[in-house]
């Protein structure tokens, strides 16, 4: 169990996927605008990394190791993931209006995010065992999430803020994004 | 070998198992027929055009109130009288195509003189930065072809003899994608049945001291003016430029020729020579 809690732990706050690792960094600027899309955003990243985490966990264990072909990770879990994000968006649209509509667009915008490519890879490359793979999806969405609403509340804020003309809009954000890296990177020493 | 069987095998179980999820699934969704319905007569190439992402989400909108129509209407759809039939009956709304069909007109007869070498970006945008770009003319097309990129039917093309963007009236849809796109902010949506095009942007209200306009530009003689019959010219005495009344206008084209530096044009003449 600490193990666990370890794990999600180091996904969220000192491996965090956005400002540690350096993956997904596309919907951290193009979606942290506003406080309610980057909310839908995380929400659909942290939701399809934990049912990949799972199909491709299961591929991995039953089809890929057996086999030896682990040296295809990449172009399998491509496969699997878009097809998986596909079935899902299928799904919700045809069962659930009100959450397709709160997902939106992104649900198949992250089909080829990098960060849920991540979190496969790195499940498959440390061996986890499926709860440890869930822990560290959980970990890694919920950290993703945690960031983009943190940028997202900041972005908001500086719409407002008196800053040189140079620096308006995407400068000013980075500048941001560097200040959150480095608060981030005090979590370094916790476990 | 065994590679080969396993990725094949994926890839055919993956393609299985959507085919399956689609049968499976209910096709019809409770509080979306009429959408999907909508969605249906909807061209389908997503070009953002409308304002909405996509044209899922615009026919979404468009259920939720079909007045949309009216004022971000789709302008694919505008072009095209039997789509617009459909349009009409999914929406349950009667849609006057001709009073909201535009076309894009680029505000510029080219050929402005080039003042200083710029071996920057290739786009307008980055040019524009550098002193209100590398032309003589503050407001002269660059011809860098932002415009361009952001045409979703392909209409605009740059002229090489003039050095300037042109708009193929019989391809431009009037969406609008292009205006925002230039810096120089020299394409207009003007409607459909426009006749007469105003090819220069400099406007003595818009003077910058120490540039001049070029000479390929509206002079300000008002011979337009004296030449229109049907006073289908209208003087704008603040701005000293002519505008056109597309209701009076006969395209006698005696404006056009009396012209002396070529600014007006037949509308439907404002083409690529290319």
């Amino acid at each position: 169990m600490t193990n666990l809690i370890t794990i999600f732990l180091s996904m969220a706050l000192i491996n965090n996927f956005i400002l540690v690792r350096f993956l997904g960094l596309c919907p951290f600027f193009g979606v942290s605008k506003k406080l309610s899309n980057a909310l839908s955003m995380g929400v659909a990243v942290t939701l399809v990394m934990f049912i990949a985490t799972v199909a491709t966990w299961i591929i991995n264990r039953y089809i890929l190791i057996p086999f030896e072909v682990e040296y295809m990770h990449i172009v399998i879990y491509i496969l699997v993931i878009a097809s998986l994000v596909q079935i899902v968006e299928m799904a919700i649209k045809r069962t659930n209006l009100t959450l397709y509509n709160a997902l939106g667009i992104y649900l198949p915008l992250i089909t080829t995010n990098c960060a849920v490519l991540g979190i496969t890879l790195i499940n498959a490359t440390e061996a986890y065992s499926l709860s440890e793979s869930i822990a560290c999806s959980l970990g890694g969405g919920i950290g993703f999430t945690l960031v983009l609403i943190m940028m997202s509340g900041i972005r908001e804020k500086l719409e407002f803020a008196d800053s040189p003309r140079s620096m308006k809009g995407l400068p000013v954000a980075l500048l941001t994004a560097m200040l959150l890296g480095l608060t981030f990177l005090g979590f370094g020493g916790m476990i | 070998m065994i590679t080969v069987l396993v990725l094949t095998g994926i890839g055919f179980a993956c393609a299985a198992i959507i085919y399956c999820v689609n049968i499976v699934l209910p096709h019809k969704v409770h509080g979306l027929e009429k959408t999907e319905e909508i969605a249906n007569t909807l061209p389908g190439m997503n070009c953002g055009a409308c304002g909405h992402p996509g044209c899922f989400a615009y026919a979404q909108a468009l259920a939720k109130s079909p007045d949309l129509i009216s004022q971000s209407p789709c302008t694919v759809v505008l072009q095209d009288a039997e789509g617009l039939e459909r349009l009409e009956k999914a929406l349950g709304v009667s849609i006057d195509a001709s009073q909201m069909s535009k076309r894009a007109l680029i505000h510029c007869n080219g050929n402005s003189e080039i003042v200083y070498d710029y071996s920057g970006i290739k786009t307008c945008k980055a040019a524009v930065q550098l002193l209100k770009g590398y032309r003589k003319c503050p407001y002269a097309c660059l011809g860098l072809g932002d415009c361009l990129e952001a045409c979703p039917q392909g209409a605009i093309s740059i002229d090489e003899e003039k050095q300037v963007a042109v708009v193929d009236v019989e391809k431009c849809t009037g969406c609008g994608l292009c205006v925002a796109e230039c810096p120089q902010k020299l394409i207009e949506l003007v409607p459909e049945g426009t006749k007469i095009a105003f090819l220069c942007s400099y406007k003595p209200l818009r003077d910058i001291p120490g540039r001049e306009k070029c000479d390929f530009g509206c002079i300000h003689c008002r011979k337009c003016y004296k030449a229109c019959e049907y006073e289908a010219v209208v003087w704008r005495k603040e701005e000293a430029i002519p505008e056109f009344d597309i209701e009076k206008c006969t395209l006698c084209n005696k404006c056009i020729d009396e012209c002396p530096n070529n600014t007006l044009a037949s509308f439907t003449r404002v083409k690529a020579a290319v």
